[in-house]
């Protein structure tokens, strides 16, 4: 201890500095510092050249759990489902009538045209009013009559007009390319996966297409409604370029709290400089390891700035605090280096395990996540606690920031000259207080728990969850499912059947009855199949007679019906059915029922010759998505608290220590999940890493905090004493950064993408709790469990060996020495 | 005590292991697998309705069967022991009643619709008319029309039972017919205890399906495919083949209490006649869109009810005239309450009109 202090001497010049001091990694970065810089610039320059390559998309198949046993079917059978296929649905609409208006006509036949030739439509299977596909068929006396619903004479006068309106009464398009009330109509559009020079289809460029399309054509006459995953992917991709805009905004927010607290525009600018470097890193890292950015993980860049800012705050605290008290920036810089980068470096850590559990998550996008944030995370050790301290010792800081500093720290000299705010949270470490404290929490915990017992697996809002209710596409969602009857909430059950025999009636009567089973359950709108087709087609076939609603066991029957059945109810070589099930909403409750029904009329039904396989179209990967949530929000909890209870334990080697960091964690969870409930936010992809990060994160505030104090307290000094320590020295950054943070990411709730947005409001929530469990629970509870008196000397002493390494050496083990030091400074 | 009822039936179900719960879901045969009990059953497809006294009775897909006691504002689903679409019912009286359906099916009811019993289905109906065939034969008095009739009969014992009634007419409790697809045609005189078939009493050649049965007095009337219209002077015992109006399918039948009877079907075509069917006049085409049923109202004013949702009322002067406004559905059958509302029923459910909805007169 002796030979360590010596180098605490008060120092304002280099000279009577030990540069053969401290330990072997201090000795190897700080006394080579231009090659550490010269490094850096190096990794800057490459890394930056490889960050431009980095690219921003949007996947389909990244968001959906590939492993899991529903999605192996659909991928399996994906090919053959033609008709889940990827399709755009544009609705043209008559402002000022129906649809049977010559003007009305014309732009529509105009629209269909023109989306005729945009890249990547599949134009065999195009339809709309205009495309010859579609049909009317009539009864007659003699058999059946039929032809193009637009007239072969149509030239816009009311009679040609009038026989179109006949015609789409006959068509059996109504609810389908036409309105209910016959006031818009639809251009179906699929797509094909690559468009026909062999590129992938651009979402973003067809979905810029589409709005010039609808910006030239929407009129006081017309407007349009676009609905469609590739719609839905392009606007995604257009929301994420906002994003920059949210990034800018955190900078200039974080940057000016920071400046606000510091006053010193040098070091703030290094922090903001330093946590951009390790961003600029991550984002060069990423290319080059083969990854990129999409609606998820471009968070991530995000999430280390804000924790490198976190970090180097503390770093930057540390030496101000130092020069103030009349060291040179070298020396304050080693000085912190030495007292911080252990805490510092375990709470990275902490991160990073944060982050990398998630790992455990079977979907693509979040292993991505976990990825890129882990990566961010390693850089920011190099960054903000190598890079950062070295920095400020070239450049220090400005000598009145570190007079102010100063003075803030004379001001706390007695217990009744502290700063109002430090003696409020020292009061937690009293008995009542403390007892008032932890019996709150207790109280919050229950009641959190209760709360959060409703909270609910899954997306709970109509239409496209990933956007916003009010959003245009959503709009859009709400008028095609209003005008049309179809729901976009689309389950789909596969039965596999041997080769060519998908219309055998055993086959089709298990369908049938499966359909009907469906069709009874909650939030199930309406079904379709080929056992349905086949039951209205017979009555079609019968002349319209309603007595005929059957699926009549009469194989040459069901054959021909079959034969003319369409694309979509069943494949090519007639082995493979698809049994649709439209939604009312896709919440977690209609989707578990469904899948539970279906699997346990699977068992009930499977043989050698059908197979009902789950399970396909959006609700359906959804469900499976839940699932795998659901799975995985109770194991990465399980997971994230088992790691990081490890490094505390490694940390403090106390197991009331650590007890006192983890509780206000778990608290925060627990109130997260309650506060989930409370908005209305469901677990899901978005939302699931959320409680991850927030542990991983909010352990960095019970590290900075409990290792002070542990060391104060283990130098003798009482527990309100050794609080009072940790705050001033890490506590008022732990303060500041959570406030700082929560700042930030609140922006998020602006994002045109929704869950972006719940991710910001549920991350701002966990920063600042978690701040606040550490600031008033942890002492509350240290109060219960570390009460100092009589082991100062046992504990209060480290232990020989490695860990007198691990421990943050401070400059002044005597509170007494230091004040008189301090006041010595001033006199000077 | 309702609330009672619904816990005891929550523990029941708790009760019922898993194992049963699955069974439950294995698809069996549609004429040995009771009919689903379902929510919101008034919503499904709806072929025929009748009155079993006060009491409303709709019959639709899958064996469904609703029950109303309050004039068709709320329905209870009622036991029936198979699956197949029922598309005819009728009761003798308020207690006893007959519903006919695919597969052959006949069902008969004793207390007022409560429970159902099958009394025949396809299999049976085939061997029945097969035997009558051959019985038959020998004292045919057109044995190239017998040798014709037992090679059908044959290959409709070969099919299975793949064909429906259609439609069918009780006198009283005691005495029926029930007639369908490809010309069947059976009888009974002991409440359904037995059948025989009456294929060769009708004078059908083409074995064209038979869609509805009327009768005033002792007068019976068929009508069905391509305009098919016969009659019988014997109540029933056999049928000679009136000339038609018209080429097209006839789906309906009424007689009205004046002995009028009205026969109308595919694209609109309607026509009456005040001479047992001698001489039909022409309903002139109001919409060519399909008549579905015709129903005989309290009042005696005959409605028709067409696949476009749209409904019409004969007048004296031989014209069809729109009843109320469009429904906007199809309708397959429609009947009128004892309060005097009318109940419709059709491929989105089953609706009520009001009394104060209906118009009674223009």
């Amino acid at each position: 201890m002796k030979s360590r202090h010596s180098s605490d001497v008060d120092n304002a010049s280099l000279a009577g500095f030990d540069t053969r001091s401290g330990n072997l990694l201090e000795r190897l970065l700080f006394n080579h510092r231009p090659w550490v810089l010269l490094l850096c610039l190096l990794a800057t320059l490459f890394l930056g050249m490889q960050a431009t390559r980095i690219e921003l998309n949007a996947s389909f198949e990244k968001m959906i759990p590939t492993g899991h046993p529903y999605i192996v079917n659909y991928l399996d059978n994906q090919k053959e489902l033609s008709g889940l296929g990827n399709a755009l649905r544009i609705a043209v609409a008559n402002r000022h009538g129906d649809i049977y208006d010559a003007d009305y006509l014309a732009t529509l036949q105009t629209l269909s045209d023109k989306i005729y030739l945009l890249p990547g439509v599949d134009r065999a299977f195009m339809k709309s009013l205009w495309t010859p596909a579609t049909r009317w068929v009539s009864v007659t006396e003699d058999g059946l009559d039929g032809g193009p619903v637009i007239p072969d004479a149509y030239d816009g006068s009311p009679a040609t007009l009038a026989e179109l309106r006949r015609n789409v009464q006959l068509s059996n398009e109504i609810g389908q390319l036409v309105a209910f009330d016959q006031r818009s109509s639809i251009i179906y559009v699929p797509l094909l996966a690559r468009t026909s020079d062999g590129q992938p289809l651009d979402y973003a460029a067809l979905s810029a297409d589409l709005e010039a399309l609808r910006a030239q054509y929407q009129s006081d006459a017309i407007d349009i409604h676009i609905t469609g995953f590739a719609k839905k992917i392009g606007d995604l991709i257009e929301g994420l370029e906002q994003i920059l805009l949210f990034f800018a905004g955190a900078i200039l927010i974080t940057a000016g709290v920071l400046y606000a607290y510091t006053r010193c525009l040098r070091s703030t600018l290094l922090v903001v400089l330093c946590s951009l470097v390790a961003v600029l890193w991550q984002l060069g890292l990423l290319p080059l390891l083969g990854y990129q950015l999409d609606p998820y993980s471009v968070l991530v860049p995000f999430l280390v700035f804000a924790i490198g800012m976190s970090h180097g705050a503390q770093k930057m605290n540390g030496i101000m605090q130092d020069i103030g008290r009349g060291m040179h920036r070298v020396v304050a810089a080693r000085n912190t280096f030495r007292r911080l980068f252990v805490a510092g470096l375990t709470a990275l850590l902490s991160d990073a395990v944060g982050f990398a559990v998630l790992m455990f998550i079977d979907i693509p996008v979040i292993q991505d996540l976990a990825v890129a944030a882990s990566i961010g995370v390693a850089v920011l050790i190099i960054t903000n606690l190598i890079l950062l301290p070295i920095l400020l010792s070239y450049l220090g800081v400005s000598p009145a920031a570190a007079q102010r500093s100063l003075r803030e720290e004379q001001a706390d000299s007695g217990p009744a000259q502290r700063h109002r705010l430090w003696r409020l949270l020292d009061l937690f470490t009293q008995k009542r207080w403390a007892s008032v404290c932890v019996i709150l929490a207790a109280c919050m915990a229950v009641a959190g728990y209760l709360v959060s017992m409703n909270l609910k697996i899954g997306d709970l809002d109509a239409g496209a969850p990933e956007l916003r209710a009010d959003s245009r596409y959503n709009l859009d969602d709400a008028f095609m499912n209003r005008a049309f009857g179809a729901s976009s909430d689309l389950f789909a059950v596969m039965v596999r059947t041997p080769a060519g025999e998908c219309a055998r009636y055993d086959i089709l009567r298990k369908v049938d009855a499966l359909d009907w089973q469906l069709r009874t359950l909650p939030g199930v709108d309406s079904t379709n199949s080929l056992a349905l087709l086949n039951r209205r087609m017979l009555v079609g076939l019968s002349e319209g007679s309603p007595k005929w609603y059957e699926l009549q066991n009469n194989q040459a029957m069901l054959n021909m019906i079959t034969a003319s059945a369409p694309r979509g109810l069943y494949n090519e070589s007639c082995s493979l059915l698809t049994l649709y099930v439209y939604l009312t909403d896709h919440k977690a409750e209609t989707l578990t029922g469904l899948v539970e029904h279906v699997e346990r009329f699977a068992a009930a039904n499977n043989t050698a010759d059908v197979q009902f396989m789950l399970a396909a179209g959006n609700a359906g990967i959804e469900a499976a998505t839940n699932i795998v949530v659901k799975q995985a929000n109770r194991e990465m909890l399980f997971w994230v608290y088992g790691a990081v209870i490890l490094l505390c334990l490694i940390t403090f080697r106390s197991w009331r220590a650590t007890l006192c960091a983890i509780v206000p964690l778990v608290l925060t969870s627990i109130l997260c999940e309650a506060l989930m409930v409370w908005l209305g936010i469901g677990v899901k992809v978005a939302t699931l890493p959320v409680i991850a990060l927030g542990v991983g994160i909010g352990i960095d505030y019970a590290l900075y905090v409990m290792s002070m104090l542990l060391v104060y307290q283990r130098q003798g000094a009482s527990l309100s004493e050794a609080y009072y320590r940790a705050l001033v020295s890490t506590g008022k950054v732990v303060m500041l950064t959570g406030v700082t943070l929560a700042i930030g990411v609140i922006t998020w709730l602006f994002s045109p993408i929704k869950f972006q947005a719940d991710m910001g409001v549920l991350l701002a929530f966990m920063f600042v709790w978690n701040m606040v469990g550490a600031l008033l629970l942890l002492p509350a509870l240290a109060y219960f469990l570390l009460p100092a008196q009589p082991r100062a000397d046992a504990a209060g002493e480290p232990q020989p060996g490695s860990h007198e390494e691990a421990t943050p050496v401070h400059p002044k083990p005597q509170v007494q020495q230091r004040s008189a030091r301090a006041h010595a400074l001033t006199s000077d | 005590m309702k609330r009672l009822q619904q816990l005891g039936c929550v523990l029941l179900a708790l009760a019922s292991p898993l194992s049963q719960a699955q069974s439950d879901l294995l698809v069996g045969d549609v004429l040995s697998t009771s009919a689903m009990p379902i929510a919101q059953a008034q919503q499904a497809v709806f072929i025929d309705l009748a009155r079993a006294g006060e009491r409303l009775v709709a019959v639709g897909e899958r064996g469904l069967v609703l029950l109303s006691d309050d004039h068709g504002q709320s329905w209870r689903q009622a036991r029936v022991p198979v699956s197949v679409s029922l598309t005819a019912v009728q009761f003798a009286d308020a207690r006893h009643g007959w519903a006919v359906g695919h597969a052959g099916v006949i069902l008969a009811t004793r207390d007022a619709g409560e429970t159902w019993q099958v009394q025949l289905s396809g299999v049976q109906a085939a061997q029945l008319e097969l035997d009558a065939a051959r019985r038959e034969l020998a004292d045919s008095a057109d044995p190239e029309a017998g040798e014709a009739r037992l090679q059908t009969a044959e290959r409709l014992v070969a099919e299975g039972p793949d064909k429906p009634f259609l439609a069918l007419a009780f006198t009283d409790a005691q005495h029926g017919l029930v007639v369908g697809a490809y010309g069947i045609a059976l009888a009974t005189d002991d409440a359904g205890a037995t059948w025989h078939s009456l294929v060769g009493r009708i004078d059908n050649p083409l074995g064209l399906h038979l869609y509805a049965v009327a009768r005033h007095g002792d007068d019976w009337f068929l009508a069905g495919e391509q305009g098919y219209l016969a009659r019988s002077a014997d109540a029933g015992r056999s049928f000679q083949m009136l000339e038609s109006p018209y080429a097209g399918t006839f789906f309906t039948l009424a007689s009205g209490p004046d002995g009028a009877l009205l026969v109308a079907g595919l694209k609109g075509h309607a026509f009456i006649s005040h001479e047992r069917g001698e001489r039909f006049e022409v309903l002139p085409v109001p919409v060519p869109v399909s008549f579905n049923d015709a129903s005989t109202l309290q009042d005696g004013r005959v409605l028709l009810a067409n696949q476009g949702g749209m409904l019409f009322r004969s007048t004296p002067a031989g014209a069809l005239k729109p009843f109320g406004k469009p429904l906007g559905m199809p309708v397959s059958s429609l009947v009128q309450a004892a309060d005097g509302s009318l109940i419709v029923a059709g491929f989105t459910g089953l609706s009520r009109l009001p009394l104060h909805d209906t118009p009674e007169a223009e």
